[in-house]
């Protein structure tokens, strides 16, 4: 199974950034388990962050003609924000899986709105940067169309 | 005295799941579901509570003792698959009320309900509440797991 893990804004900062809300664990951290998890169960995982929304929109173009079989994103800011990802996981066939380490919907009323919701077969939020790994385990579970 | 005693709450409309193979997830049932959540919870060393009821009021009528009882809980409030009357409040304020407690409790959904216009999760004012929909059966086996880390780590 292939697999882009995409990252939004701020994610990079992990670790040091509201430790209260999203925990002590870094990027680097949260990418090794991945990539860990991922090579046990003999899948390829390309972990990735960005602060450009631009940057993202081409990663999901890329995984649409690469055939990539799984996206799990975490688009951060831009999951309140962002038509253009909206529109880019749309055109996505593949299994989509919307992740978000602290939980949206209990904090401030600007994050209560997601644009990505909607276009994914599932939603994971609020079980911290743990959430990557058990979203990683699971994948052999899910009912997932591979190419 | 353990603490690894989780209540599973099933609300309105989760004792037909054949309504969610129009969704897309075939071949569910409450059985089915209650098993596999019990098989996971013995791997994990739980002692689980697994309830399902249609009525509301029967279902959480013990519910104050129980957040005393449990460490841990789990809630689907579904319901909207089978009535639009039910309340949200309800589970609403039983989700505030367990984390205030600093007990972890998710709200699970077997379908992605953001496909759905008009429904939404609950919105409850404390932290420490997870919410995974979409994953069918697993939406709770992932809850189940990230649980049993929580506690560990504790």
């Amino acid at each position: 199974m292939n697999i882009y893990v995409i990252n939004g804004p701020n994610i990079n900062l992990l670790g040091t950034r509201e430790p209260e809300i999203y925990g002590k664990d870094t990027l680097n951290s949260i990418t090794k388990t991945c990539n860990d998890k991922a090579s046990k169960a003999g899948h390829s995982l390309h972990f990735m962050q960005s602060n450009y929304e631009g940057e993202i929109v081409e990663w999901i173009q890329d995984a649409i003609i690469q055939k990539v079989d799984v996206i799990i994103i975490n688009a951060a800011a831009y999951t309140h924000t962002s038509i253009a990802i909206h529109d880019a996981l749309k055109s996505y066939s593949g299994y989509k899986v919307e992740l978000h380490i602290s939980n949206p919907h209990l904090r401030e009323s600007f994050r209560h709105v997601s644009f990505i919701s909607s276009t994914v077969d599932a939603v994971v939020a609020g079980l911290g940067a743990d959430g990557y790994g058990h979203v990683v385990d699971l994948l052999s579970e899910l009912p997932i169309k591979v190419n | 005295m353990s603490n690894k005693k989780l209540l599973i709450i099933n609300g309105p409309g989760l004792s037909n799941l054949s309504n969610y193979s129009e969704l897309g997830y075939d071949g569910l049932s409450l059985d089915i579901l209650k098993q596999k959540c019990i098989a996971a919870c013995e791997s994990l060393g739980f002692q689980v509570d697994f309830r399902q009821s249609d009525d509301e009021s029967d279902l959480l009528k013990d519910i104050k003792v129980d957040i005393d009882n449990f460490n841990a809980f789990i809630i689907n409030p579904a319901g909207h698959l089978h009535s639009s009357s039910i309340s949200h409040d309800i589970f609403n304020s039983i989700i505030s009320k367990i984390s205030s407690k600093n007990k972890p409790v998710i709200e699970v959904r077997i379908e992605n309900i953001f496909k759905q216009e008009g429904i939404k999760p609950m919105q409850v004012s404390d932290s420490g509440a997870g919410f995974i929909g979409g994953l069918g059966i697993q939406s709770y086996i992932l809850a189940i797991k990230s649980i049993n880390q929580k506690i560990s780590n504790k």
